[in-house]
């Protein structure tokens, strides 16, 4: 299966200063990224996986390198582009979930669709389609503090596809759920992936995920060791 | 016409899109900050309280005058607002100010992941600066009505035991509709100031730290 790249890493280093030396957490990835590709990627904590997600992500800028989004050069995006690309092109989904907790599953779903400036009904409207079809249909009223853990996550799945993003930057969503919730985020994000196209990066310790995915990149001190088709 | 030149380079990135920035405006901030006032009551009780207070003491004193004044054209004695009571006012309301400007900080601290969230989400700076500023206008607006509405009846408790309460049937009503409006008016103000620089720390959050960030 071939597909046509959507995220070309070049080259890429990212350094922090720490107590006065400098600390790479990444130190020149290359990768590219197929359209409708799932990849996953692998590697210790502090191996630089959530650097490159933060890169990719646009909410972070490298020291060294390229990101290429859709032939895009992220780094010359100024303040209002980078927020678009993250609104509409990027859905984000967290270990933790990070849902608004004063806000309604319905809510939180339409809130990136406010900032896309599609009006307001249309909005709740779409919210609640999409969260009828990752199987909250009976929960749109809830607030986060009364949805399991399961169902927070399917949320922040659902809040992640609010706007339709090409691609879905994955950070350890299965990390805070037990073993049969984490399959069902996992058949449920791997059905997306499939269905609707959309690229899907997932950094994961979880075997499971790691098996669903095209290809798997292995991570280790900043650098990419080895890349395995899945 | 003239399109701004973000427009064109975002127009690559997206092929198909046809207005490319993203929106947040008052009434999605006023939309999402009354949500916050309401999901979380305490806390806007307790700003809410804060400039009432000040709004409060400030209405009586004003008020006060007012009666007394009226109650001198009526013919009775000329009483009056003593200086420096007008001074421990201003005081209360520096007070007022500092408290909220402590309050909206810890708002800020708690909402650290949110803050990272909504970055990740779309939201640029100037959003959260708006939503949190929105949020304390809101309660400002509250503030001033309760202070007002709190001052009238000091005023009335106050001048009513020296002049005797019939006076309140004297002052004139368009005086009482400029203080509530004035109240109102300060109270937002003095909000919106006090949240500045809270508003401003929320907006300049690396969403990458917020979203790292264990309370």
């Amino acid at each position: 299966m071939s597909f046509d790249t959507i995220i070309q890493i070049e080259k890429i280093a990212r350094e922090y200063e720490m107590g006065g030396s400098k600390i790479y957490a990444l130190d020149g990835v290359n990768l590219e990224i197929g359209r409708g590709e799932y990849v996953s990627l692998v590697g210790p904590s502090g191996s630089g996986k959530t650097t490159l997600f933060n890169l990719i992500g646009g909410l972070d800028r490298p020291t060294q390198g390229v990101v290429y989004i859709d032939g895009v050069d992220i780094s010359k995006l100024d303040a209002y582009e980078l927020a678009w690309l993250r609104c509409r092109k990027i859905g984000y989904i967290f270990q933790t979930f990070n849902l608004i907790p004063v806000l309604t599953a319905t809510e939180n779903v339409a809130l990136p669709t406010v900032f896309a400036g599609v009006p307001r009904d249309e909005g709740l409207k779409k919210a609640e389609k999409i969260l009828a079809s990752v199987g909250l249909k009976e929960r749109l009223h809830h607030k986060p503090g009364e949805l399991s853990a399961g169902q927070q996550q399917r949320v922040a799945i659902a809040r992640a596809m609010a706007n339709d993003p090409a691609i879905i930057l994955a950070d350890e969503p299965t990390g805070n759920l037990d073993l049969n919730t984490g399959m069902e985020i996992i058949d449920l994000l791997h059905g997306l992936n499939k269905s609707r196209g959309m690229t899907l990066i997932a950094a994961t310790h979880d075997l499971k995920m790691i098996k669903a995915s095209d290809r798997i990149v292995w991570m280790r001190d900043g650098k990419i060791e080895k890349i395995e088709r899945g | 016409m003239l399109y701004p030149i973000w427009l064109d380079i975002s127009d690559i990135v997206t092929n198909v899109e046809q207005d490319s920035r993203v929106q947040f405006g008052m009434g999605d901030a006023a939309r999402l900050g009354y949500e916050y006032i309401v999901r979380r009551f305490n806390r806007a009780v307790i700003n809410i309280a804060s400039i009432a207070l000040g709004i409060a003491f400030l209405s009586t004193l004003l008020m006060s005058d007012s009666l007394y004044r009226a109650y001198a054209l009526a013919g009775g004695e000329r009483l009056g607002v003593e200086t420096y009571q007008y001074w421990l006012m201003f005081v209360a309301l520096i007070v007022s100010v500092v408290g909220i400007t402590n309050a909206m900080l810890i708002t800020v601290f708690e909402r650290y992941r949110e803050i990272g969230t909504m970055k990740c989400l779309g939201a640029m700076d100037r959003h959260i600066l708006l939503l949190f500023l929105v949020e304390s206008i809101i309660q400002g607006f509250a503030g001033g009505v309760a202070g007002y509405l709190l001052g009238l009846i000091g005023a009335i408790l106050s001048t009513g035991f020296t002049i005797g309460f019939t006076a309140i049937l004297m002052v004139p009503i368009a005086e009482s509709i400029t203080l509530l409006l004035g109240s109102v008016a300060l109270s937002m103000v003095l909000c919106g100031v006090a949240t500045l620089y809270p508003a401003y720390r929320a907006a300049k959050l690396n969403p990458v730290e917020a979203l790292n960030y264990e309370l």
